[in-house]
């Protein structure tokens, strides 16, 4: 009767595992990486899951393998005072059969294979640890974000303000004049001025808009982040970007599109669709890349959901600002 | 077996029924009282689990039951309602559930019998560590009733959504979350009491162990249960001291207009707020510094108590006594730096969140240790499988899930993407209820007898295991499945993206198993009560274990043993000696000369 719980274990165990093993077919799984931090997390990802997977299959194994074979003929809260000896004679002097030399010797010794059980995973872990700081840095440190071009062969990212309040994301972006400016004068230190400004000061010829965040692709975006109210959380999932926004505070986010999902419905219009995949040329649903709230903000929290698109050129971003600014409403002065 | 010693004259003079079982001073009555009161907490907060997965599955559904609370807003629960479920279920599940049955019921009844003590050191404060948890009952259920409801800004409460206040004269509505103005003042007072009765607990556990353990129990002659109450006594002295200042800030920024919690001039509505000058980050720094190595007084006891149980019915030492010490000792060291693995996305400088990711991945190297140390007992033993033993497996076997999932958020650039998603929740719910619940129901099974010199009955108590474990699994493990695909934690309705509608399906397994898992405990109350009347009636030692509770008579008596009892050895020695059976108990005296006495 008792190794009935071994096999329980077992089947419950086998059955986690295999949830793991499917999922990735049925579509529950990470959404597609579109982000030159995309790889570096899930290759991260991957690396911790193997190495946990190893050991939580060896450890249930064991447990199930242990539960089976070391499960008591006596019954349950009966004196076993008569059990048979082999459990009572191995007390502490188990010496393993098969298992000769070196081995063998670790195992007779119930200090060594403590040694061996703490030097090991002490080992593994640390290796995780470290092999995460390179990434990590990469991402968030300000330090190593992407900044305005100083020399030629450099360039400047683009630049975005994104503010927000219980339940919505502002957007503001630089006006079309001001963004050829960035991009294309590169070492001025009246550019260098104006373009650290631009978070901090709004200008009356911003382009606004709520919950659409206009990037394109192969070039590296930043963001600053803040908010109005309360805590938010940018989530870019497909990006593999999240940071809290924090009252009173600005916080610098960047990331790099590898892929494209807007595309112009006709040459000289003006509509943008996202949800294009550019390796079939169809729509996708899977190609809708949210832009949500990850950190709880109040009762509208769940809706707090807005679109990326990325644009295929900066040529393409560049017609679409402009567009948006042509219907900005009352007309701009020029 | 207890060895013959000169009888200690005990002078406990005749109590009348309101100081036996009401205002006791005796711990083994305080013990059962938090274990009274905290059960009844868990019938609440597991209501609120279910009605939580019942929004979540059918999010546009009518709530059956409910409905009629819903009116306005056709049947449907408000979004609002939503946050306060799951905001309540956390708080009531850690502060009057977890911590009250650990440190609360089985410190208190555990520790002076374990140690072979005839009480606490400071009974009276003993008596008020569990009438000082009656105020935060009775605030925290009022808190569902005030105007506005409970509150609703996560068991975490981080401001500004929590705290910001009107402007003084207009009542202690929030304009950030509506429906969280009273309600949250009053979260903040019943946790500043649950902290005060967390703190005299502690101060006594750490006096008694310290001072009054029996002739010959060395330090290193302590059960781990005993090992494992002492460090948690310890990290909640000295942790508890920052939440109640936190808890009291925030009480001030939401009464009197204080600003330690906000910045300058944010924007709710038309009103804008005036000149703050205080952090938010503050409030996460303060409350994660306690709240983190609250984490660890929430499974460290269950450890200790599973370790005893293990040991006890595989019939085998416990592998590793000192390493398993010194890992509790290494995991609550460490547990005190890593409070800012919680914050790695939070706008913390991302430099600290380096150091913290180190550190935080280093404590699973003590839980590892104590995984393997299990799996050495158990290794050539002579497995009983009691529900109590079943209950300390499983623990176990889901403990190494919990444990393994938690390097994935510790590395800080996967933490990135899975951050606030359900991979946390199946992270946490496997720490706190396949384990800390587990060893609580292991411990249940294990003291029973000792409690009310009654037994559970068996059969019954492991059929509750094996559904309790089948579904526990259905229901926590494909959250990580959510988690990895991205859904995102603390919302009410997944269709608000298309993305994550796409996991419905799961959501709605995981709500009918989980609604499954609350029928089955019905199993476990009809046991627990029919067992307390009409149980097999339990000798002094129904396991054959070797601590010293086991010796003293069931129930134990005010004052617990007839004598006092002298330790001779160590408390796993599972050992078959010619004559004495297969187990050595810790009174048992073979040869050699009797120990002075141990302090
Ligand atoms: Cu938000």
């Amino acid at each position: 009767m008792g190794k009935w719980w071994s096999i329980l274990f077992g089947v419950t165990m086998i059955a986690c595992t295999l949830l793991f093993v499917v999922s990735p077919f049925v579509g529950w799984w990470l959404p597609e990486g579109v982000s030159t931090h995309s790889w570096s997390v899930d290759l991260l990802f991957y690396f911790i899951l193997g190495i946990t997977g190893f050991f939580f299959i060896l450890t249930e194994a064991l447990m199930c393998i242990f539960m089976y074979r070391y499960c008591s003929s006596e019954k349950a809260g009966r004196t076993v005072a008569h059990a048979p000896g082999f459990f009572v004679r191995t007390y502490n002097k188990w010496t393993p059969p098969a298992i000769k030399g070196s081995i063998a010797k670790v195992l007779n010794d119930p200090h060594k294979i403590e040694m061996a059980w703490t030097v090991l995973p002490a080992v593994i872990l640390l290796w995780i640890a470290f092999a995460q700081v390179d990434a990590w840095a990469v991402i968030k440190y300000q330090s190593r974000m992407p900044r305005y071009a100083e020399k030629n062969q450099e360039f400047t990212p683009l630049q975005i303000d994104v503010t927000a309040r219980q339940w919505e994301w502002r957007i503001r972006y630089p006006s079309s004049e001001r963004f050829v400016e960035w991009m294309t004068r590169k070492g001025d230190p009246e550019i260098l001025k104006d373009f650290q400004s631009f978070a901090k000061i709004e200008q009356k010829d911003d382009v606004k808009l709520v919950n659409e965040l206009h990037v394109w692709n192969h070039h590296p975006a930043v963001l600053q982040l803040s908010t109005r109210d309360v805590i938010h959380s940018f989530n870019l999932p497909h990006m593999r970007v999240k940071q809290d926004s924090l009252p009173g505070k600005q916080i610098p986010v960047w990331f790099t599109p590898i892929k494209h999902n807007t595309i112009r419905l006709s040459a000289d219009g003006d509509v943008w669709i996202d949800g294009y995949n550019p390796d079939t040329k169809a729509q996708d649903r899977n190609q809708i890349w949210d832009l949500s709230c990850a950190e709880l903000c109040g009762w509208g929290h769940y809706r707090m959901v807005g679109r990326l698109y990325v644009h295929e050129s900066q040529q393409d971003f560049l017609d679409w600002l402009k567009s948006v600014e042509a219907k900005m409403l009352p007309p701009r002065a020029k | 077996m207890s060895v013959a010693h000169p009888a200690e004259v005990h002078a406990h003079p005749e109590m009348n029924f309101l100081s036996k079982y009401f205002f006791s001073q005796d711990h083994k009555v305080i013990g059962i009282q938090f274990l009274f009161t905290s059960l009844i907490f868990l019938v609440v907060g597991g209501g609120l689990a279910l009605l939580v997965r019942v929004q979540l599955a059918w999010p546009h559904a009518e709530i059956p039951l409910l409905s009629w609370m819903f009116q306005d807003n056709g049947g449907r629960m408000p979004e609002s309602f939503y946050n306060m479920l799951f905001s309540m279920h956390a708080s009531v599940m850690i502060f009057f559930v977890i911590i009250p049955v650990l440190a609360g019921a089985f410190g208190n009844f555990t520790i002076p019998l374990m140690i072979g003590a005839k009480d606490m050191a400071f009974p009276v404060l003993n008596m008020l560590s569990y009438w000082f948890m009656w105020p935060a009952f009775v605030l925290i259920l009022s808190s569902f009733f005030v105007e506005g409801g409970g509150p609703a800004a996560g068991w975490t409460s981080y401001p500004t959504l929590s705290s910001v206040a009107m402007p003084a004269g207009e009542g202690l509505q929030s304009p950030a979350a509506p429906n969280s103005g009273h309600g949250q003042v009053l979260w903040l007072l019943a946790l500043t009491f649950v902290g005060i009765s967390s703190m005299l607990g502690s101060v006594n556990y750490i006096t008694t162990i310290i001072n009054m353990r029996a002739p010959g129990m060395t330090l290193y002659r302590m059960p781990m249960t005993i090992w494992a109450m002492f460090i948690t006594a310890i990290l909640q002295a000295f942790a508890l001291p920052v939440l109640t200042v936190a808890l009291i800030l925030q009480t001030l920024d939401k009464t009197i207009g204080t600003t330690f919690f906000l910045p300058d001039g944010l924007t709710f509505g038309n009103w804008i707020t005036g000149p703050g000058g205080g952090q938010t980050l503050l409030w996460q720094h303060l409350f994660w510094f306690y709240s983190h190595p609250a984490v660890y007084i929430m499974i460290l006891p269950s450890m200790g108590m599973v370790s005893d149980i293990i040991s006890t019915f595989a019939r085998r030492p416990l592998f590793g006594y000192r390493a398993m010490i010194y890992s509790i000792a290494g995991i609550a060291g460490l547990g005190f730096i890593v409070w800012g693995h919680h914050m790695f996305q939070s706008g913390m400088d991302p430099r600290l969140g380096t150091g913290f990711m180190i550190a935080t991945i280093m404590i699973a190297l003590p839980s590892a240790i104590k995984v393997f140390n299990w799996l050495g007992t158990i290794f050539h033993g002579n497995i009983q499988y009691t529900a109590a033993m079943l209950f300390a497996l499983g623990f176990v076997a889901l403990f190494i899930i919990g444990g393994l999932s938690g390097i994935f958020m510790a590395a800080t650039p996967v933490d990135i993407f899975i951050h606030d998603t359900y991979f946390i929740v199946a992270h946490i719910h496997y720490v706190l209820f396949t384990s800390s619940i587990f060893g609580i129901f292991a411990g249940i099974y294990y003291w029973f007898p000792k409690m009310f010199a009654r037994q559970m009955n068996e059969f019954w108590g492991r059929v509750h295991f094996g559904l309790t474990f089948v579904l526990a699994n259905c229901v926590f493990f494909p959250m990580h499945i959510l988690g990895v695909g991205g859904l995102r934690r603390r919302i009410p309705d997944i269709t608000a993206s298309p993305r994550e509608a796409a996991f419905m399906p799961l959501n709605q397994f995981i709500t009918i198993s989980a609604l499954v898992l609350g029928a089955v405990q019905i199993i476990f109350v009809i046991n627990f009560f029919y067992s307390l009347f009409r149980g097999k009636p339990a000798g002094r030692n129904p396991w054959n274990s070797n601590t010293l509770e086991w010796s003293a008579p069931s129930p134990p008596p005010h004052g617990n043993f007839e004598t006092v009892p002298i330790v001779f050895r160590g408390p796993y020695e599972y050992v078959e000696v010619e004559g004495h059976g297969d187990h050595l108990p810790q009174t048992l005296k073979l040869e050699g000369p009797a120990p002075t006495a141990g302090h």
